[in-house]
């Protein structure tokens, strides 16, 4: 008894020991992470200042000294002797910064988050397995490792983050790993591949077809095809009309039967519309230096950590300067003493559904070509936090992964249950050779090899040599499709419906110092109806590239200041087409509608930060679709369908006042256009009133938009950025959306005496540590649309002001 | 002895077994001091609460000097503090004095037969 009550005292300690040892819930482990010995204390870090630091750290595994000095920006500018080392020191200093990121994105991209945060992430994690994404980049990994120079990259590559991660004491884990209590694991040169694989399912995983067959199904081919055209009514595309073919095409597989299939259902979010992309070239005779400029911002999902690191990467053969993503080798968006590049998103279709046909329960075999054939398994295991392990099969047909089985729900509203899909990230492929060739690119030959090395996901890669040529190659590894295939679902029981080889990469569009003067792309279509191969027919909405392609046309006398203008132009093309054939429309207006009308006819239609006409117009728009389309088009949640573009509505207005459309079915009246529009703005001047007061300051288009950097953990909003006052929209240059925008911004204006000058910003900082200044440090100059001077260095010890620390890697 | 230098020992013993061990480490050091000098029973919790306190709440000051940053704002708001710094830097004071608190406190009773 007596030992008992004096053991009493230890028992709560070691409960509270316990207890503050580990999460509860979303509560991380208390005691560890509050030690100021051991917890986030440690992860505090101030800004440089003053003299250049210097360090030397031991890395396992180099073949000589590497030379590091960082500038202001915290870029690491990194001087080798050999490649090898070059990639051993990218991976250590990345880690150094993101290797949280790192982790996390691989994670998430293999399907792995339910070992960090439990049950809730299971669904996401199946969904990324279904999809292919451990197999596609299993199938990438050996691809890239057939090139000598991408092995030694992702091997070195992978060296290198591990020499951090071992050097890592448990007190000394980015803030995240502390806040939900895990580790990190040895990174392997898979991963690489899978974070390369994930670019596909971020950029090239958008897919209608489910969507367009319930379509199909429920209105018949001719409506389909009018209300959902394989042109838009305006385009600019990226290949200019007329451009001259420089190759002979090869035969087009003769199409398959109609199919209607069963279509299905289902719901829940999908790949966000508005990530997409400018980019541009413009050649001397349009420059004040005689020289191309280049400009590329790529738009993505806006994030803390950023997606981007810059870098400048120095070796014998090799100085190359640029952003690169955390987790693989080389430089993606750049430039070197001589070339210029830059990548915005290819909306081809590379993605088909398969109705699939089993001979019964068990699934192992499936009806293809008048034959039984056999399937396939692949098990898949999932260790969830707090729970037991989980083991998923999946069945693939020659298509590749049935995703989701006719009785199971699929995570997302556009995914077919019952079908199999056949998509281009599941092939092999080489991308880590195209960025190592770009790398070291001289001219546009160098440039063009370069690019025959890669699948996807397929991007127009805009170019710029000091030789003064400037080219632009929609590139990637394409299906060659009968026209319109895989528009719609497709039938897996017909081989005349499967893929029938691909498009010969030298039959890619492209274009090569145009007479125009300028190459540009912002994810429109590809090319006019001439060209001889079938892409797809739905790409970005077109006004972007329609604006970027009116502008450059008139530019003269060409600077990088002229151009960082267009990157950052707020000009509502949309709004100047629309607005005058809305007004046409009003009748009878209430009080509260006059004053919006007012407000938008007085507006200069430029969707500035504090523009009131713009948040008008831009909920109009949404109100229209809504009130015009809903009624046929979102009637029943089981049936999911999408709405006719905005490009189609307004062809609508214009030449189709008395199309069956306008009138609201679920009405016994018959409405009219002019019925259609004031019930339109009807509901957005409500509802803006409603959620944002009467139409005053409170209106102004950022306070509506609410652009936010987000961390990458949801919710957490204490390590983001939000309410940034930044101008822009999702059909306007500066691409600005709620949570998503221009993700990096590059103009870079080439030199013959190879000291190209450049300017760069992203929403970020380059340290992923939410307790570094350098966390969130460009936000600021990234909102006000302004450019940082990127500092090329030629030596590890040219002088230069911007330096603020030295580190010597050594073996 | 008297209290204060308990307290003093306490928080060199801490600060040592802190930056060498796991962050549990200081809570069985603090009760194997309070055994090994039979340490008051009644004021045992008192001392060990006031050491720990005083430790992390001073060496995270220290840590902050050294390096501002925005993070202890940043984490005031992780946890529901409103973004108030000097509170984060009081839980941070009252969770190292609980956990030492009790700690002397168990080692003080077990020498008491």
């Amino acid at each position: 008894m007596k030992i008992i009550k004096s053991a009493f005292p230890l028992a709560i300690a070691l409960f509270l020991t316990y207890a503050m040892n580990q999460s509860w819930g979303t509560v991380p482990p208390l005691g560890k992470l509050f030690s100021p010995f051991h917890g986030f204390w440690m992860n505090a870090e101030s800004p440089e200042s003053g003299e250049p630091t210097e360090e030397t750290l031991q890395i396992a595994g180099l073949h000589q000294p590497v030379q590091v000095v960082y500038d202001e920006m915290g870029v690491p500018h990194v001087f080798a002797k050999d490649d090898h080392d070059l990639f051993l020191a990218q991976g250590y200093l990345t880690a150094k910064d993101r290797l949280w990121q790192m982790e996390f994105q691989t994670h998430f991209a293999g399907g792995r988050i339910s070992e960090i945060v439990g049950e809730k992430g299971v669904a996401s994690d199946q969904f990324q397995r279904r999809m292919g994404s451990v197999y596609g980049a299993e199938k990438s990994f050996e691809g890239m490792k057939e090139d000598p120079a991408a092995n030694t990259a992702l091997q070195a590559y992978s060296d290198g983050v591990n020499a951090y991660i071992s050097s890592l004491s448990d007190r000394q884990l980015p803030l995240e790993y502390k806040l939900l209590d895990y580790k990190p694991e040895r990174w392997t040169p898979i991963k690489s591949a899978l974070f390369l694989k994930n670019m596909s399912f971020v950029l090239a995983s958008g897919t209608d077809d489910l969507k367009m067959t319930n379509i199909l199904r429920k209105y018949g081919r001719e409506v389909a095809e009018d209300l959902f055209p394989n042109y838009p009514f305006q385009e600019s595309p990226i290949i200019p009309v007329g451009s001259p073919v420089d190759f002979k095409p090869v035969p087009i597989p003769a199409a398959a039967a109609d199919f209607i299939g069963l279509g299905s259902s289902m719901t829940t979010p999908e790949k966000d519309p508005n990530i997409g992309s400018n980019n541009w070239a413009v050649s001397g005779n349009k420059t004040v230096s005689g020289l191309p400029i280049l400009a590329n911002d790529p738009h993505l999902t806006l994030s803390l950590p950023s997606i981007w690191y810059q870098m400048q990467l120095v070796a014998p053969g090799v100085n190359v300067y640029g952003s690169t993503m955390p987790g693989t080798p080389n430089v993606i968006i750049g430039f070197n003493k001589d070339v210029a590049w830059g990548v915005t998103n290819v909306g081809s279709d590379v993605l088909d559904w398969y109705q699939v046909k089993f001979k019964d329960a068990s699934k192992q075999e499936y009806w293809h070509d008048g034959k039984w054939k056999k399937t396939t398994m692949r098990i898949e295991k999932f260790q969830i936090k707090g729970k037991k392990d989980m083991v998923d099969t999946i069945f693939f047909t020659h298509h590749g992964p049935v995703v989701y089985l006719s009785h199971e729900k699929a995570f997302r509203s556009n995914i077919p249950v019952g079908h199999a899909l056949r998509w281009i990230a599941h092939e092999k492929s080489q991308e880590l050779t195209t960025f190592y060739q770009l790398n070291r690119a001289k001219n546009y030959e160098d440039y063009k090899k370069a690019l025959s090395f890669y699948s996807a996901p397929a991007q127009n890669f805009v170019f710029a040599s000091n030789e003064g040529d400037i080219a632009l190659w929609v590139n990637g590894k394409f299906p060659l499709k009968s026209k319109l295939q895989g528009k719609y679902l497709l039938d897996g029981t017909d081989a005349a419906a499967d893929w029938q080889g691909f498009i010969p990469q030298a039959h890619n569009p492209h274009v090569k110092n145009p007479e125009r003067g300028f190459v540009s792309s912002a994810n429109q279509f590809s090319v006019d109806p001439s060209y001889p191969y079938y892409l797809g027919w739905q790409y970005a909405p077109a006004e972007r590239g329609r604006r970027i392609n009116e502008r450059l046309a008139v530019m003269e006398k060409i600077t990088m200041d002229s151009l960082r203008g267009l990157q950052n132009d707020n000009f509502n093309i949309r709004a100047r087409e629309l607005l005058p054939l809305l007004f046409a429309q009003v009748k009878s207006p209430n009080a509260a509608q006059s004053k919006a009308l007012a407000a938008l006819k007085s507006w200069n239609l430029v969707n500035s930060p504090e523009s009131v006409g713009a948040t008008i117009f831009e909920n109009w728009v949404i109100s229209l679709q809504a009130s015009l389309w809903d009624d046929e088009f979102s009637a029943d949640e089981k049936v999911p369908m999408n709405r006719p573009a905005m490009d189609r509505t307004i062809q609508l207005i214009k030449s189709e006042p008395a199309a069956r459309w306008w009138d609201d079915v679920k009405t016994p009246k018959k409405e009219s256009m002019s019925d259609i529009v004031m019930k339109s703005l009807q509901a957005n001047v409500d509802s803006l009133v409603k959620h944002h007061g009467p139409q005053g300051p409170e209106w102004a288009w950022y306070k509506i938009k609410q652009t936010g950097v987000r961390h990458l953990i949801p919710g957490m909003d204490a390590l983001s950025r939000l309410n940034i006052p930044i101008g822009g929209g999702g059909t306007i240059v500066n691409a600005t959306t709620t949570k998503t925008g221009p993700s990096w911004r590059l103009i870079v204006e080439l030199s013959k005496e190879g000291k190209p000058k450049a300017y760069g910003v992203y929403p970020g900082g380059q340290s992923g540590n939410p307790g570094s200044s350098h966390y969130d440090d460009l936000i600021d100059t990234w909102a006000k649309g302004e450019l940082k001077p990127l500092l090329y260095l030629a030596s590890p010890d040219e002088k230069s002001n911007r330096l603020r620390k030295k580190i010597t890697l050594s073996k | 002895m008297n209290k204060l230098i308990y307290g003093l020992i306490l928080v060199v013993i801490g600060a040592l077994v802190g930056i060498y061990l796991p962050w549990y480490a200081m809570g069985v050091a603090f009760g194997l001091i309070a055994f090994a000098l039979n340490m008051p029973l009644k004021s045992s919790f008192l001392i060990g609460f006031m050491a720990g306190y005083l430790l992390w709440i001073f060496s995270a000051l220290w840590l902050d000097m050294q390096h501002p940053s925005t993070l202890p704002g940043r984490m005031a708001q992780v946890f529901p503090l409103k973004g108030n710094v000097f509170a984060l830097f009081m839980l941070t004071g009252v969770l190292g004095g609980l956990f030492s608190g009790i700690w002397t406190w168990a080692g003080a009773r077990l020498r008491q037969k």
